[in-house]
């Protein structure tokens, strides 16, 4: 057998020529799977197209009705203008971003780039604040509420079982900065049961009597504190609240 | 050293050694068949098939057993011309040399024939008739209606040497017997017990059923073909053997070396 080198490269091609159909009908298959996703995500994509047109049309007769479009220009303006002064975090986000994207120094001097990107980006961040806005809002405000409640209850619960005044003074200083005076009169109380000598508690709880009506019973209180500790910031609130500036 | 394919690529070189016979189930038939043949008061009969089906062997095979028992000569080889065939049937009926210088006279062996008549029954078996002409076939037939002789002629079953058979020999009394090409079942049996006869278990056992569908599809079923492909098998995994063992895997022959075989006997093309 002297001719076996060019037998196994005869071999070699008639067995890529056996396998040429397979690999011909693996192509196949995936050329037509390809093919039938592309049009299944073309519909997928039109349809959302069309629904999306449709709801720009929407908004569109909407504000045409309300007025010309230079008018929508100046109340999405507006809108940000508002959001900014409520300090809405993901209005402060969006307005970040095209800021931070112009602090870039480019160190190839191509400022050119950099200057379209943020020429274009910014009317895209202002149409995303104007669509996304408001679902976003509300999204962010209720994370907090149910966040916070469940903290509350949880921080609650952590002063019952260990009757940390900590706890109940943080209690205390949010409700009262949240303008829930009766809660904060009661954590301040509750706080006062455990120790009499914490100031804090003492103040929050005549601020919030003063709050509720109670103007009266309140400096009275403050004053028997003074008597027994001479607190400066005793004082100075309870000048505040007999000149009526709290 | 010596390679283990290569006793077994020896099993496969292509002969009409009655001893390489090998029983299967249609040779059995075939051969019961023309022994039953010969037995009938028939003046010629016909062995048929494609080359390669076993015509030749199993003439071998009758004339070796039945030699003790009837008169029989098996003409393996086809004469060359008309004097040359006739100088040898002169031997075989007279069991004389012809003199040298001297011609045999068609018409007296015609006579001589018809004198045997009832006091010898001679066969004579023809391998490779397709050889021989009409003119000569003739003759033969001519010599078979003297009934003191028998003629079994092998001949290859092509379109142009069945237009033979019909013209000159199928309006004749004839036994037609065909060999056909081997089964699948019957190759492998044919491949197995020719391994085994030579105590080759572990190469008979190397040659798996996909295998042998292989070498069926690429030989169908043809015997001579199949001595080719397995002689060349057994060459490449020899090279292998000896040259370059990695690439011989010795529970299994791989697919790859009966394809390089098919492709080096033409039966399969790049």
């Amino acid at each position: 057998m002297y001719d076996i080198k060019p037998l196994e490269e005869e071999w070699n091609k008639y067995n890529k020529k056996k396998r040429k159909p397979w690999y011909l009908l693996g192509l196949g298959i995936i050329v037509s799977t390809i093919i039938f996703f592309v049009i299944f995500k073309f519909n997928i994509t039109d349809s959302f197209k069309s629904s999306d047109q449709n709801k720009s049309v929407e908004t569109f007769s909407k504000v045409e009705k309300g007025g010309s479009s230079s008018i929508l220009m100046d109340k999405s303006l507006a809108t940000l203008e508002l959001e900014k002064s409520k300090k809405n975090v993901i209005a402060k986000t969006l307005e970040i971003k095209p800021t931070t994207i112009t602090s870039y120094d480019d160190p190839m001097g191509n400022s050119e780039v950099y200057v379209k990107e943020k020429k274009i980006k910014k009317p895209r961040i202002k149409s995303k604040v104007k669509m996304v806005q408001k679902p976003h809002k509300k999204m962010h405000l209720n994370i907090i509420e149910t966040t916070s409640v469940s903290a509350y209850k949880d921080v609650e619960k952590r002063f019952y079982a260990s009757h940390d005044t900590d706890d109940s003074l943080f209690l205390a200083k949010s409700y009262y900065s949240k303008g829930l005076y009766k809660k904060a009169e009661h954590w301040a109380l509750e706080t006062n049961k455990v120790n009499g000598n914490i100031e804090e508690s003492w103040l929050i709880f005549t601020k919030s009597k003063v709050k509720l009506g109670h103007k009266n019973e309140a400096i009275r209180l403050l004053m028997s504190y003074i008597k027994r500790s001479n607190s400066k910031n005793a004082r100075r609130l309870l000048y505040k609240i007999q000149k009526g500036n709290l | 050293m010596k390679s283990r394919y290569e006793a077994a690529k020896n099993v496969f070189i292509d002969s009409v050694d009655v001893d390489d016979y090998i029983e299967l189930e249609s040779s059995v038939t075939a051969y019961k068949q023309l022994h039953h043949s010969m037995d009938k008061p028939l003046k010629m009969i016909l062995l048929f098939g494609r080359p390669g089906t076993g015509k030749s062997i199993l003439l071998n095979r009758i004339s070796e057993k039945l030699k003790h028992q009837k008169e029989i000569h098996y003409f393996d080889t086809p004469a060359i011309n008309e004097k040359e065939f006739f100088h040898k049937l002169f031997k075989v009926l007279t069991k004389k040399d012809l003199p040298n210088n001297t011609e045999v006279n068609f018409s007296a062996l015609v006579d001589f024939c018809k004198e045997l008549r009832g006091k010898r029954e001679i066969v004579i078996l023809l391998d490779e008739a397709q050889m021989y002409g009409i003119e000569m076939m003739e003759k033969i037939r001519l010599l078979s209606d003297s009934r003191a002789v028998k003629f079994v002629v092998s001949l290859h079953k092509t379109e142009d040497e069945d237009l033979i058979a019909k013209e000159h020999f199928q309006s004749r009394i004839w036994e037609v017997i065909e060999l056909k090409n081997a089964t699948k079942a019957d190759q492998t049996t044919y491949i197995h017990k020719k391994l085994l006869k030579k105590n080759l278990f572990e190469i008979a056992n190397s040659i798996k059923d996909k295998d042998m569908k292989l070498i069926h599809a690429f030989t169908k079923g043809n015997f001579r073909e199949c001595n080719k492909l397995l002689f060349t098998i057994f060459e490449i995994c020899e090279y292998y053997d000896k040259n370059e063992p990695s690439k011989i895997n010795y529970e299994h022959i791989p697919q790859r070396i009966i394809e390089m075989a098919a492709l080096k006997l033409g039966y399969i093309h790049v």
